[in-house]
């Protein structure tokens, strides 16, 4: 019946809305309306509306008190006709705007239209009138232009014409193509949406899934064999309907849009279900998540309208203007394959925009689904009891929470950057970066009761590694300027940009000991607390030496929003990271940040940032960095706990002494993780 | 080298629960059991079966020990374990559209019996149990009886060595607990290692070949019926139980095996 019925009742309703739409015409045309006409100039009104057409759809009343009558509905508008003294008296007493009257029409009488929006007639009425009015302004005109002797009637003055020169298909791709993923996203989440709520959640409900758990299938299986389901469900609904749909409009049950050729060729249609693959399994890879992490059917299916919203929201990428492809919306999934779809539809195909939103779109489904598949893992699908984590919280908590809570705080900090705004860049630097830097990893250890001295590195390094600070951060810089100038093949950066960005960043009117403190001190201190802090504290389990590099090193990219500065800052986080793993400190780290973006601020400053442009001094940064890194290495005192290995085999954790409540109602040893 | 089908080694859980705090659910549980032997565990409710037989069927993870089905661990070859053992509770229900034919076709499937002896197998349950009359009718339009049936069918579907039973009897009333302990007694006879836990006393002593007492998480004894009360000198398996129950409450008494022998 979910099959049948929208069969039957999305042309039912189409038919009904074309229906409703004709009969709102057909009275719309039908419909008179009550007019009065009133004012001091009201002769001239009614002389000038007298030379309308005889078929007016206006019956002109007389009343005592039009705006009584207006307010009985007696009425539906009226017109006030005044002299232009009158309007200036009302102007005077605030009962009227000024400035409606352009000084070179001064004199001429003033038209005020009373009517009452709320209601139907007398808002149409309103404008009708309107609409009559300056029309007969136009005439009126132009029969003065003539009048003063201009030789020739507006239209002859220029004649446009308009040609179209874009081919039937490539007006209906540019049509269709702008709404068919959407189309596509909206049919198969209402077509899976059931299938979906059931499948996870309904089944914890009934017990089934109790049932299957104790099966030799393996989650991985489970979690594949349903959403193969949800993903033939959901597409064979939506591909029903839009034969469905297809096949009214053809046998002309439904009027198309005039523009609207209908014609797809079988290589297209072919070439947009492989399009949209990756978007079919991402859809149902959702609505299966959201399914697994309801306890039930109800649940999932509260879930269900952010999960339409988060999806349909990205499916509208075409419909806004001068949103193209090959763009940084490759990177969002959905919205990507929304603009490859439109474009494949126009035939202008950008082919490796299209494999690459293909890829990123597929890969977003893969970790949505491996989401689903670690749900299944989880307890809680059996038990819904909480973790040791989440009961105890603290450190342990953090460990799992990082990437989460720096995911938030990324999101928090882009949309602060893009709706606070500083003229003064102090101030920009002292909230964008001192504050915000600062306050997470405090609400960070407050909330998870680390202990400071380990979340944060707070550690004396060997004496050594300071040598390999002060070798290092000048080679950093140098070999973040030849990465730079080896960007710049892959993403060619505009000059403007950059010298805008620098303008920006590094204005004249700022002395140079305010930008030091302000842009070398200030984020050299307070991102290495965020960073190499809490950042690397809390990752530290989770992955080994290079990884946590990596990890932290592109973290720390992807917090500096213009894409042009991600790849340099992440080099930088990667080696600020390996500097403070090899340390154990971070204050070698928070040194080399602050040399780092001090020496570049004041090169910039004297305009010897020209100087660096030699490729060869790319190189002999490269050397020097690996040089610094290596002394620091020699001096190492290595960074406690790193790697997944690093964790078992301790119970409880290390900061296990400050945990200190477990609310615990046995007294009993927590055991380990 | 054990002949044991089960065996558990300290086997622990922790759970964390709002209201109650940390919860050992499952305090270093030891127990075994063999081949055609059914090992019952009695406890009330909260002691700690379920949790225990969870851990055997790899649905929760131990916090602590180990234990092993088949000679699989359960924390390294969660797969294999499962593929050894049929789990049967109150908890684990049938899908409501499928026929019970379909139902056992598909738990046979996915549980790896042999795709080529699965319909042979379906049919060969479907005598056994007795359910020819509506084997391709819905399951939800099946009593309760026979879908206790069909759900006993499907647990032994891919014919493993290892049965859990956990409080199988709870919702069902005399008759058909009767019917399903004649049948527990049969896959006994078969050779299969059963595992059975109740709380209720007379079901333990006529079906179980050994009982193994659990309260608040703890093992307090283990042994035949008779070994239990010569430990004890009280005859009836409730007064044994609360002697044990008893004796923990009001001295936290240590595990304590009234006779050690070969499962112990």
């Amino acid at each position: 019946m979910s099959v049948i019925l929208p069969i039957l009742l999305l042309p039912a309703f189409l038919v009904g809305m074309s229906w409703m739409e004709d009969r709102q015409v057909q009275r719309d045309e039908a419909r008179t309306f009550r007019v009065a006409i009133v004012g001091s100039e009201a002769e001239f009104a009614r002389s000038l509306l007298g030379e309308a057409s005889p078929a007016s759809r206006f019956q002109w009343v007389s009343v005592e008190d039009p705006g009584q009558a207006l307010e009985t509905e007696s009425l539906d508008l009226y017109l006030e006709a005044m002299a232009p003294e009158a309007w200036a008296t009302l102007v005077e007493q605030g009962e009227a705007e000024a400035d409606v009257i352009p000084t070179e029409l001064e004199g001429v009488p003033v038209f005020r239209l009373h009517y009452h929006s709320s209601r139907t007639a007398s808002r149409e009425g309103a404008s009708a009138l309107q609409m009559k009015l300056l029309a007969l302004r136009e005439v009126r005109r132009d029969s003065l232009l003539l009048g003063a002797g201009f030789p020739a009637p507006r239209s002859e003055i220029a004649v446009l014409h308009t040609r179209d020169v874009a081919s039937d298909e490539e007006v209906q791709g540019a049509m269709l193509g702008r709404y068919v993923t959407l189309l596509l996203l909206g049919l198969m989440i209402l077509g899976g949406s059931a299938l979906s709520t059931d499948t996870l959640a309904g089944e914890k409900e009934r017990g089934t899934l109790a049932t299957l758990l104790t099966s030799a299938a393996t989650r991985n299986e489970l979690v594949a064999g349903k959403l193969m389901a949800i993903m033939a469900v959901a597409f064979s609904i939506a591909l029903i309907q839009v034969l469905n749909l297809w096949l009214f409009l053809g046998l002309g049950i439904i009027e198309p849009p005039s523009n609207l050729a209908l014609r797809v060729s079988p290589e297209l249609a072919f070439l947009l279900l492989v399009l949209f693959l990756p978007v079919i399994a991402l859809t149902a890879g959702v609505l299966l998540l959201a399914s697994a992490y309801a306890n039930s059917y109800k649940e999932a299916q509260l879930y269900l309208t952010p999960v339409l919203l988060g999806l349909l929201a990205p499916a509208m990428a075409p419909m806004v203007p001068d949103l193209t492809l090959p763009s940084a919306m490759i990177l969002v999934p959905i919205a990507n394959i929304a603009l490859a779809a439109r474009d494949l539809m126009v035939g202008q195909v950008h082919v490796p925009s299209l494999l690459a939103s293909w890829g990123v779109t597929a890969a977003a489904a893969v970790w949505v689904t491996s989401r689903s598949v670690r749900a299944l893992h989880s307890e809680k699908v059996v038990t819904g009891d909480t973790t040791r984590e989440e009961f105890l919280g603290g450190p342990d908590l953090f460990r799992k929470r990082v990437l989460r809570w720096f995911l938030v705080f990324w999101a928090v900090k882009l949309l602060l950057d893009l709706n606070v705004r500083f003229d003064d860049i102090r101030l920009s630097a002292l909230f964008s970066v001192g504050l915000l830097f600062l306050a997470f990893p405090l609400v960070v250890i407050y909330y998870f009761r680390l202990d400071p001295r380990k979340a944060l590195a707070l550690r004396a390094p060997r004496p050594g590694v300071w040598i390999g600070v002060l070798v290092g951060a000048p080679a950093g810089l140098l070999a973040a300027q030849g990465l730079f100038r080896l960007m710049q093949y892959v993403i060619p950066i505009p000059p403007e940009v950059l010298e805008g960005f620098g303008q920006t960043l590094l204005p004249e009117s700022i002395p140079t000991w305010q930008l030091l403190l302000l842009l070398a001190l200030l984020p050299g201190i307070v991102e290495e607390l965020t960073f190499r802090g809490v950042l690397l504290h809390g990752l530290r389990r989770r992955f080994g030496t290079l990884g946590l590099a990596l990890v932290v090193g592109g973290i720390f990219g992807f917090f500096h929003f213009q894409i042009f500065r991600i790849p340099t800052t992440a080099m930088l986080g990667v080696v600020l990271t390996l500097v403070t793993l090899y340390s154990g400190s971070i204050f070698p780290a928070m040194a080399w940040h602050v040399l780092n973006n001090g020496l570049a601020i004041f090169l910039a400053s004297r305009g010897w940032g020209e100087s660096l442009e030699g490729a060869w001094l790319g190189w002999v940064g490269l050397a020097g960095l690996i040089l610094a890194l290596g002394i620091i290495w020699v001096f190492r005192t290595p960074y406690p706990e790193v790697g997944p290995k690093a964790g078992r085999g301790q119970a409880p954790g290390p900061d296990a002494g400050r945990q200190g409540e477990t609310r615990s109602a046995s007294g009993r040893a927590s055991p380990e993780t | 080298m054990n002949d044991d089908f089960v065996r558990t080694e300290s086997l622990t859980k922790v759970f964390y629960d709002e209201s109650r705090g940390e919860v050992m659910a499952a305090n270093a549980v030891d127990i075994a059991c063999a081949a055609g032997e059914i090992l019952g565990l009695l406890g009330a409710n909260g002691a700690g079966k379920t949790t225990t037989l969870r851990m055997l069927s790899t649905v929760l993870r131990p916090t602590s020990g180990n234990a092993w089905v088949m000679g699989h661990e359960v924390r390294d070859a969660p797969e294999r374990v499962r593929e050894n053992l049929g789990f049967y509770s109150a908890s684990t229900a049938l899908y409501p559209k499928i026929t019970p034919r379909e139902t056992l076709r598909f738990f046979a499937t996915v549980n790896r019996y042999p795709a080529s002896k699965v319909e042979a197998r379906v049919d060969d349950l479907i005598r056994r149990f007795r359910l020819e009359a509506y084997a391709d009718t819905r399951v939800e339009r099946l009593s309760s009886g026979m879908k206790q049936k069909v759900s006993i069918a499907r647990t032994v579907a891919h014919d493993p060595p290892v049965l859990i039973f956990d409080e199988p009897t709870v919702a069902l009333d005399v008759l058909n607990a009767i019917e399903l302990r004649q049948i527990i007694a049969e896959l006994r006879a078969e050779g299969k290692a059963i595992l059975f836990s109740t709380h209720i006393m007379s079901e333990a002593e006529k079906l179980c070949d050994r009982i193994a007492i659990l309260h608040g998480g703890r093992i307090l004894a283990t042994g035949t019926l008779n070994e239990l009360r010569e430990g004890t000198g009280l005859h009836y398996l409730e007064d044994i139980f609360v002697h044990f129950a008893g004796v923990r409450d009001e001295a936290e008494a240590e595990v304590r095996n009234v006779m050690p022998g070969p499962h112990a």
